[in-house]
């Protein structure tokens, strides 16, 4: 591992990231229930949405902020860590990660303060638009990143200057990649099923603590209802699809991700087993015969590529984590799917509060999506490798040559001390405001 | 398309560290301005409303830099390393220490949180100035060899450089004094009461010390860097910067006289954007000096993305940016004036 500088910058950059898409990934997905809860407010008045809003305003100004201070890092390696590829692929992603400031950070930028402070002083209509104005910025800054991470996965719109670097070919091209496309919509959605089981948790622990029903009623129904539908979206069409394009474009990650070894038709699934690279082998596999190629070519029959039948050197670079993480992912996206769906179908009859053991799982489930999450993106990062932009520019050759190991150790360290202490402090604060709840005003600045 | 983008670089930097500036500014007074917990509310409820606006300008010109011009973010990334992710890790606590500070009203929680706030912003204030003194001074670029300069060497301006020098680190101190007039002058305009009063005693010693320190910066730039100056003179642009910078002065100084607070904040802002103008029309097309060999120098011509990557950007960037401006405008309404604190609502600790 020491003997590969590049090893140090992966690490640097796959910790930070994983750390900061704690972040927006619950903002991404509470957004738009503040907005729907601000809505119903200015529309009919309901109190019970007042206090919701305001308790998860609260929470979300303190999610934001994290998400703020360890996203600006994320920008900023590109070019400390990985200048030889933004060097190379400057002219293209840069397009899409300046858009995402020029229009999505001064969009939110301006809006936060302002939600999380601004009620009194902004007023009903104002402080609905604030809301919406926050909302619309953070799922149009997560677009731009998830055009930049199509750009890296399924590369269009380019073409290559008179230097070798690429340079922009057509801008329309390369902001709607149908990769970008299917893996926002797949993203996005998962980002509501963090937010809701968040409110579905917090609902569960106020009815379960006895002293806060209302609320907790309304988080619970908010938030199973809108995570089923969600947690349904993600896997289908929008997983599925996602599914089907790695298959069609990405054919040794799909192998990868299924610990396929072995080529042929009827391919079979795999439920579980452990990827044994020595051996070129599954151990102990459950698998289901022909499901593979139903699943990514729509008929049972087809032949799915093994790893075999491609050349080592276009190898994912770490198959066993990216065979773990798929199935981590798809694992829990399907118990979350069962979960939610029982919760909702109790609430319906009207039994979901007396239900104890339920609302005990549905309060401890919530790091669960947020380790889904965590395996989606492993899956698709290590997918793509051993590739930065797939097919034409390898990792190894992308990250920065002036910087030693030692420098790149010494930030990864700095970095993982600073983030610690921010988490505690995060689920300090989080934990505070979930425990005082409803009925404290925020104070106007 | 080239010298536009330039220009584009230019403004977003300018705009950040006049608009930034006076948050870094007010920040690092903190404890100067403010004696009690009720006054530093005041700075905290000035500088909070669009403090993170301000900061993205920071953010978006790194997002420009790296569309327009790829190799210049290729080559001082990598070889400010250490310096940068100080930037990075000292902006997160600025950004915490604002965010984190008023969820709680305990005295100890809050004193905690000011204490971080004036160190993250004496050390930015520090660190961009550093930054700019770096730029005008140069750095050892040769072709072939990756650059990584370190944090210090001997101290000196030739022979080995390292980022910290005597020269750079004026200019830092420059930087912070000016920025710390700048964050005065928006307090004497945003607040009210004591710290109203202790603002514009602020401004009375920071802008001439500014002035002072600028014309020793000045002297040092000619000794360290001379051709320079001699760039300038051929730049109408430049002579336009100068202009801006004598306005600006002569506005500032005669409104702390008249302690007419509006014209000495606007006069700051019309200084600090002239300084930055005639610096960057002196510099131009030079990005990156080489003190090697000028030949060395990545300038806006070698360091560019293709023309059509530029053209591209060239369609988004105006709309983004009367977008950007619009939104301040619809929050800048609501927060017209002096801060008028109200009482404090929740008083649970």
């Amino acid at each position: 591992m020491t003997d590969d500088a590049a090893s140090w910058h992966r690490i640097q950059f796959a910790f930070t990231v994983v750390y900061h898409y704690l972040f927006p990934q619950l903002t991404m997905g509470l957004a738009w229930f503040l907005v729907a809860w601000k809505w119903i407010l200015l529309r009919t008045g309901d109190a019970r949405y007042q206090e919701a809003a305001r308790l998860w305003a609260r929470i979300f100004g303190i999610n934001f902020a994290v998400g703020v201070v360890t996203g600006i890092p994320m920008e900023f390696q590109f070019g400390t860590n990985w200048a030889s590829f933004s060097q190379y692929a400057g002219g293209v992603i840069g397009q899409s990660l300046a858009m995402e400031g020029m229009f999505s950070f001064f969009f939110e930028s301006a809006f936060i303060g302002a939600m999380v402070w601004g009620e009194k002083r902004l007023g009903p209509r104002d402080h609905f638009l604030a809301t919406l104005g926050v909302a619309l910025g953070s799922w149009l800054s997560g677009y731009f990143i998830l055009v930049t991470n199509a750009f890296m996965q399924a590369p269009s719109g380019y073409a290559f200057a008179a230097d070798g670097s690429m340079r922009l070919a057509n801008l329309g091209d390369f902001l709607l990649n149908p990769w970008a496309l299917i893996e926002f919509c797949h993203n996005q959605c998962a980002a509501i099923v963090t937010g809701s089981f968040a409110i579905a948790a917090v609902g569960a622990f106020y009815v379960l603590r006895g002293d806060n029903g209302t609320q907790g009623r309304l988080f619970l129904k908010w938030g199973t209802a809108v995570g089923l539908i969600a947690s349904v979206i993600v896997a289908f069409p929008t997983g599925d699809a996602q599914a089907k394009m790695v298959a069609r474009l990405q054919p040794t990650a799909l192998a990868a991700m299924e610990g396929r070894f072995q080529s042929g038709p009827m391919a079979e699934i795999t439920l579980m087993g452990q990827p044994n690279v020595q051996k070129r082998q599954l151990d102990n596999p459950i698998r289901v015969p022909g499901m593979l190629s139903f699943l990514a070519f729509g008929t049972f029959h087809r032949d799915v590529p093994g790893l075999g039948a491609f050349p080592e050197e276009t190898w994912p670079t770490n198959i066993e984590l990216l065979y773990y993480a798929f199935h981590v992912m798809a694992g829990l996206g399907t118990l979350f799917i069962l979960l939610l769906g029982w919760a909702s179908l109790q609430r319906i009859r009207g039994r979901l509060e007396s239900s104890r053991p339920l609302l005990w799982v549905l309060m401890l489930a919530f790091p669960f999506p947020f380790i889904a999450n965590t395996a989606g993106w492993i899956t698709a990062e290590l997918g793509r490798q051993p590739w930065l932009v797939y097919g034409l520019f390898r990792t190894r050759d992308g990250y920065s040559a002036a910087v030693s190991s030692g420098d790149a150790i010494f930030t990864l360290i700095g970095f993982t001390g600073l983030y610690f202490v921010l988490g505690l402090l995060y689920l300090f604060l989080v934990g505070r405001e979930v425990m005082h709840g409803i009925g404290i005003e925020t104070e106007n600045l | 398309m080239v010298e536009l983008w330039f220009a584009i670089l230019c403004l977003m930097i300018t705009l950040f560290v006049v608009l930034g500036g006076w948050d870094i500014g007010a920040g690092a007074l903190h404890f100067l301005a403010a004696k009690n917990q009720e006054e530093r509310r005041a700075i905290i409820a000035a500088i909070g409303p669009l403090w993170t606006w301000n900061e993205v300008w920071l953010v978006a010109t790194g997002g420009v830099l790296f569309v327009a011009f790829p190799r210049v973010l290729a080559v001082a990334f990598p070889a400010y390393y250490l310096a940068l992710f100080l930037v990075l890790w000292t902006l997160i606590l600025r950004g915490i220490s604002l965010e984190f500070r008023e969820h709680i009203p305990s005295v100890l929680w809050r004193s905690f949180w000011d204490f971080v706030l004036v160190v993250a912003n004496v050390l930015l204030a520090i660190l961009f100035g550093a930054a700019i003194g770096n730029v005008v001074r140069g750095m050892p670029l040769r072709p072939g060899t990756p650059l990584s300069l370190p944090l210090f060497t001997d101290f000196g301006v030739r022979g080995m450089l390292g980022i910290l020098d005597w020269y750079t680190v004026s200019i830092a101190a420059f930087t912070l004094v000016c920025l710390c007039a700048h964050g005065a002058s928006y307090l004497s305009l945003k607040t009210e009461g004591e710290v109203y009063r202790r603002a514009k005693i602020l401004t009375k010693w920071l802008w001439p010390g500014t002035v002072f320190m600028l014309l020793v910066a000045s002297l040092e730039t000619e000794y360290v860097r001379p051709e320079l100056f001699a760039g300038m003179a051929a730049q109408p642009l430049a002579w336009a910067g100068l202009a801006a910078v004598a306005g600006g002065l002569a506005a500032i100084f005669t409104a702390l006289r008249s302690g007419a607070e509006a014209r000495v904040f606007w006069g700051g802002c019309v200084l600090i954007a002239g300084l930055l103008g005639t610096a960057a029309a002196g510099l131009f097309p030079v990005i990156l000096y080489s003190t090697i060999s000028p030949e060395y120098s990545i300038t806006a011509y070698n360091g560019s993305s293709d023309a059509s990557s530029l053209r591209a950007a060239g369609y988004w960037w105006p709309v983004a940016l009367v977008l950007a401006f619009s939104y301040f405008w619809f929050i800048g309404k609501h927060y017209r004036g002096r801060v008028r604190m109200l009482p404090e609502r929740h008083g649970t600790q």
